[in-house]
């Protein structure tokens, strides 16, 4: 894994249409550390996440990684995103999980290993092997979340962005999520409500 | 065996025929006795024009009038399938669309018309007008789906195109599955008729060669011939039209220029 990258939001806006849903905002994300962005539904915690990935671009200010001009591209190369509402289609569990290994930014041999590490990874988040036949579409919304987290840590990248990641999960899951990904490797971005999930922040940025 | 000719009273009398299925759609209030009416004076009109107009091509048998009269259909199918794909005529359709169709069109024309058939002169009205016509009328119809596929599929799952972006993949890589299921839908009507041919339905170039005098084999040889034809034809041009059009409705950040979508 590369080193966990440093990301900074400097006097960042963006509208939809014509609506403003960031303004002016500034914020950094301090390598190897857990940045939670906090705020009321629609404050626009899910866009600076999208923002980042290149989803949208900013109407103004500017964003950087490791002080440097930004490529979203190159950004993507370096991440793992959980959306908020994970729907991978049509295909087994095995299917939507062997699908991003097969991207050429994401080499064979990680590929290998992670598929090793499949089973391990499934069980850590209290899921049983046989999931791996089920149809995706079939799995409950907490299934669903907790295959997108294992995707995200099996990509073993430097950078996670995570929306919302435990809306669905119960306790001992949420435990075994923040067990498995958050460690001082990587930089992590999450939005969240749960009081569990905050607490397991470096930093918290509040969105007003 | 001589053709029978038919006046202009006896396909005025075949009308009468017409009768019976607007009567239906009138009893069901289906409110499509109007449309029936215009599109039946547009066919008429549009193959009066065809007609005289081919009788001029078969007669001066021209290649580059011919190849001239093969970009206009081109231009029309173009329109047409932007149109009913339901995007929007931009530029950055219009032309990748057309450029898809075009080459689509020629190659297969270059190949079965000149290497296989191999005319006795390049591009011999004849053959060339009627063959077009019929493949281009298949990709037409192919294209339709498949680009209404592709670019609706993948705004309505973004969220999944967008997911493989993040995991790293490339715009190429993500669209890859919008891609395959496609394909898949274009090329299923042709598929499905090829292999019902012959059982199910008599098609209308064998109908019509019979009908002039062709013996039922050399009929049954060109019908082989043009479904092979129209099914590379249909497959190769809506990939081309896909693989063109990606190129000038993304941004920069892989983002899909939703202007372009009707709905």
């Amino acid at each position: 894994m590369a080193v966990s990258p440093n990301i900074s939001f400097d006097n960042v806006t963006f509208n939809f249409e014509k609506e403003q849903i960031v303004t002016n905002f500034s914020f950094e994300a301090k390598p190897g550390q857990h940045t939670l962005l906090k705020g009321e539904s629609g404050s626009g915690k899910s866009t600076l996440l999208k923002l980042l990935l290149g989803f949208h671009n900013p109407k103004d200010g500017s964003i950087s990684i490791n002080y440097k001009s930004y490529n979203a591209r190159e950004v993507r190369k370096q991440t793992a995103w959980l959306p908020q509402d994970l729907n991978l289609g049509s295909g087994t569990v095995e299917e939507v999980m062997v699908k991003p290994f097969e991207f050429a930014a994401n080499q064979p041999s990680r590929n290998e290993r992670a598929l090793q590490n499949r089973n391990k990874t499934l069980k850590a988040l209290g899921l049983a092997p046989d999931i791996l036949d089920k149809q995706f579409r079939d799995l409950s919304t907490g299934q669903r979340q907790r295959v997108g987290l294992a995707i995200c840590h099996l990509l073993d990248k430097p950078l996670l962005l995570l929306d919302e990641p435990t809306s669905a999960l119960d306790e001992a899951s949420k435990q075994k999520a923040a067990e498995l990904l958050l460690n001082n490797k990587r930089t992590v971005i999450s939005t969240s409500h749960d009081p569990f999930w905050v607490a397991k922040a470096d930093n918290i940025i509040e969105l007003s | 065996m001589e053709i029978i000719d038919i006046t202009w009273t006896q396909l005025g009398i075949g009308f009468i025929i017409m009768v019976v299925p607007a009567y239906i759609l009138w009893k069901y209030r289906t409110g499509l006795n109007r449309k029936l009416l215009t599109a039946s004076i547009r066919m008429v009109l549009q193959l009066l024009f065809v007609g005289y107009y081919l009788q001029y091509l078969f007669e001066y048998d021209n290649p580059w009038i011919n190849a001239a009269w093969i970009f206009v259909m081109v231009a029309v199918a173009d329109f047409a399938t932007i149109d009913r794909s339901d995007l929007k005529r931009k530029w950055s359709v219009i032309l990748p669309v057309f450029g898809a169709t075009f080459f689509g069109i020629i190659i297969i024309d270059l190949f079965f018309l000149e290497i296989v058939i191999q005319l006795p002169k390049l591009l011999a009205a004849q053959y060339t007008i009627p063959i077009t016509g019929m493949v281009l009328g298949n990709c037409l119809r192919s294209n339709v789906i498949g680009i209404n596929a592709f670019y609706y599929s993948l705004n309505e799952h973004q969220e999944r195109y967008q997911f493989y972006l993040a995991c790293g993949a490339t715009r190429s890589e993500a669209v890859h599955s919008f891609f395959s299921k496609a394909l898949q839908k274009s090329a299923n009507p042709t598929l499905a008729s090829m292999a019902t041919i012959g059982l199910v339905s008599l098609p209308g170039m064998m109908t019509g060669q019979i009908l002039s005098g062709s013996s039922p084999l050399i009929a049954i040889k060109y019908q082989i011939m043009i479904m092979v034809a129209i099914f590379s034809g249909t497959i190769l041009s809506v990939y081309l039209g896909i693989v063109f059009t990606n190129k000038f409705v993304f941004n920069n950040t892989d983002m899909l220029d939703e202007t372009i979508l009707k709905n």
